[in-house]
C-alpha cells in the first residue's frame, strides 16, 4: 500500500490552459489545403457508413473524370489494401493511408501523403476515409469539400441516427439507388431528412451499378 | 472513436505539463466541450481513464463543462441558440443547422471547440497562477 499525505490547501493550484484539442489539426489541415490551393488542386473528403459504396462511388466518378482533368486518390484503408487496388484500376496515382491505431483520417497524415505525390498536373483528389460515420467530423483534412455518402441499405433512419456527420458535409451522396424499392426505403425521405439538420446542403441520389447520379456528383464537385 | 483520439491529446498535454514543473499529484482536469463537437462524454470519460491508468496522474479527476451551441443566420440576422430536432433517433434532441426563425441555414458560431481548460493539481514549490482561475468544484465527491 501507498500512504497518501494529504497536501495542505496552500499547495494546490489550478492553472488556466485554454488550451484547443482540435487546433492542431485543423492548423495541419490550414497547410495541407495551401498547398492544394497553391497546386490549384481541389481535395474532396469522403466519408460515411462501412460499406456505403465509397470506393466504388469514386471509382465510377474517376472514370468519368480522369480522360479530361488530373484525378489522384488517397484511400484511407484501416489495414488491407482491397480498396486502393480497385481504384488503382483505373490507372490513376492512388496512396494508401493506413491509420492501424486510430480509426480516422487526421490532416497529419493526410499531409504526408501530400508530399508523397507529385502534385503537378493535378486538380482533384479523392480522399476516402475510413468507413465510420460517428468520427471524422472533427477532423477536417484539408479539403474543399467534404461528401458523406449514405446508402438506402443502411435503412430509412440512417440520417436520424448520425446527424451530426451532416453538419460539416458540402454535399451528401445517397447512393444504392436501385435497391431503394427492394429495400423499401424512400430517398426522398433521406434527402428531407438531410435537408432538416441543414436546409441549403445538396443531395444527389446515385447508383453505381446504373450509373445514375454519377455526372451530377462530378458537376458539384467540380463547382465547389 | 474520436473520444479516444481526443483523450489521448488530452493526456499527453497534461504529462508534459506535469513534467514541465514540480508537481506532486494532479487532482482534476478540466474540459470544455462544446455541443457542435460532438464529443460523447460517457466514451471521453472512459478513454481517459483507460489511458491515464498506466501514467503518472492516473488518480486524477475528468471534469467537463459543456458549452452550449451558438448559431447565426445571414437570412435574418437571427443570432442565439439552434433549432433542435426533437424526434430524432439520437439520445439526446440533436441541434441543426436549420433557423429557428427563418428556416434558413445556419453558421455555427460558438460550441464547436474542445478544449483543456484549466489543470489542477499540488505542487511543493511556488507556482505562478492566474487570478480568479479557480472554476473547480470546491469538493470533488
Ligand atoms: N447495388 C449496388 N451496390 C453497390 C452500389 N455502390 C456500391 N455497391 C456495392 O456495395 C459494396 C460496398 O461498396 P464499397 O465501395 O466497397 O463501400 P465502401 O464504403 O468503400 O466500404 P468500406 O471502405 O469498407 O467502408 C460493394 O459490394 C459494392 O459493389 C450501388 O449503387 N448499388
Ligand atoms: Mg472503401
Ligand atoms: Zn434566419
Amino acid at each position: 500500500m501507498i500512504q497518501q499525505i494529504e497536501a495542505s490547501p496552500d499547495e494546490i493550484y489550478d492553472i488556466e490552459l485554454e488550451h484547443s484539442l482540435l487546433e492542431a489539426n485543423a492548423k495541419l489541415a490550414q497547410e495541407n489545403r495551401a498547398l492544394l490551393d497553391h497546386h490549384g488542386i481541389t481535395a474532396i473528403d469522403v466519408m460515411g457508413a462501412i460499406g456505403s459504396g465509397k470506393t466504388t462511388l469514386i471509382t465510377r466518378l474517376v472514370e468519368g473524370l480522369k480522360d479530361q482533368i488530373g484525378v489522384a486518390v488517397f484511400n484511407g484503408d484501416a489495414t488491407t489494401s482491397n480498396d486502393a487496388d480497385l481504384i488503382a484500376s483505373q490507372s490513376v496515382p492512388v496512396v494508401q493511408i493506413a491509420t492501424v491505431k486510430g480509426c480516422h483520417l487526421d490532416a497529419n497524415l493526410v499531409g504526408k501523403a501530400l508530399r508523397k505525390t507529385k502534385l503537378d498536373n493535378l486538380r482533384l483528389i479523392f480522399i476516402e476515409n475510413i468507413g465510420n460515420l460517428i468520427c471524422p467530423a472533427e477532423f477536417p483534412l484539408g479539403s474543399k469539400a467534404r461528401v458523406v455518402v449514405v446508402s438506402v441499405t443502411e435503412g430509412p433512419y440512417m440520417v436520424r441516427k448520425h446527424p451530426h456527420m451532416f453538419l460539416g458535409a458540402q454535399l451528401v451522396v445517397i447512393n444504392k439507388i436501385d435497391l431503394a424499392e427492394a429495400m423499401g426505403v424512400s430517398v426522398s425521405e433521406l434527402s428531407e431528412d438531410v435537408h432538416r439538420l441543414k436546409p441549403d446542403i445538396t443531395v444527389i441520389p446515385t447508383s453505381c451499378k446504373t450509373g445514375a447520379g454519377i455526372d451530377q456528383v462530378n458537376s458539384a464537385l467540380l463547382a465547389v | 472513436m474520436h473520444e479516444l483520439s481526443i483523450a489521448s491529446a488530452v493526456v499527453d498535454n497534461i504529462l508534459e505539463f506535469v513534467a514541465e514543473r514540480s508537481i506532486k499529484r494532479v487532482i482534476a482536469v478540466r474540459l470544455a466541450v462544446g455541443e457542435l463537437s460532438h464529443v460523447e462524454e460517457e466514451q471521453l470519460r472512459f478513454c481517459y481513464m483507460a489511458i491515464t491508468q498506466e501514467t503518472l496522474i492516473r488518480d486524477s479527476a475528468l471534469e467537463i463543462d459543456r458549452i452550449p451551441a451558438v448559431v447565426r443566420c445571414h437570412h435574418c440576422d437571427y443570432s442565439g441558440r439552434p433549432k433542435y430536432w426533437e424526434d430524432a433517433l439520437s439520445a439526446a434532441p440533436v441541434p441543426t443547422l436549420q433557423c429557428p426563425n427563418c428556416g434558413g441555414a445556419v453558421e455555427p458560431v460558438e460550441g464547436t471547440d474542445c478544449a483543456i481548460k484549466s489543470v489542477r493539481f499540488v505542487s511543493d514549490e511556488p507556482v505562478e497562477t492566474v487570478p480568479g482561475s479557480s472554476d473547480f468544484a470546491s469538493d470533488p465527491s
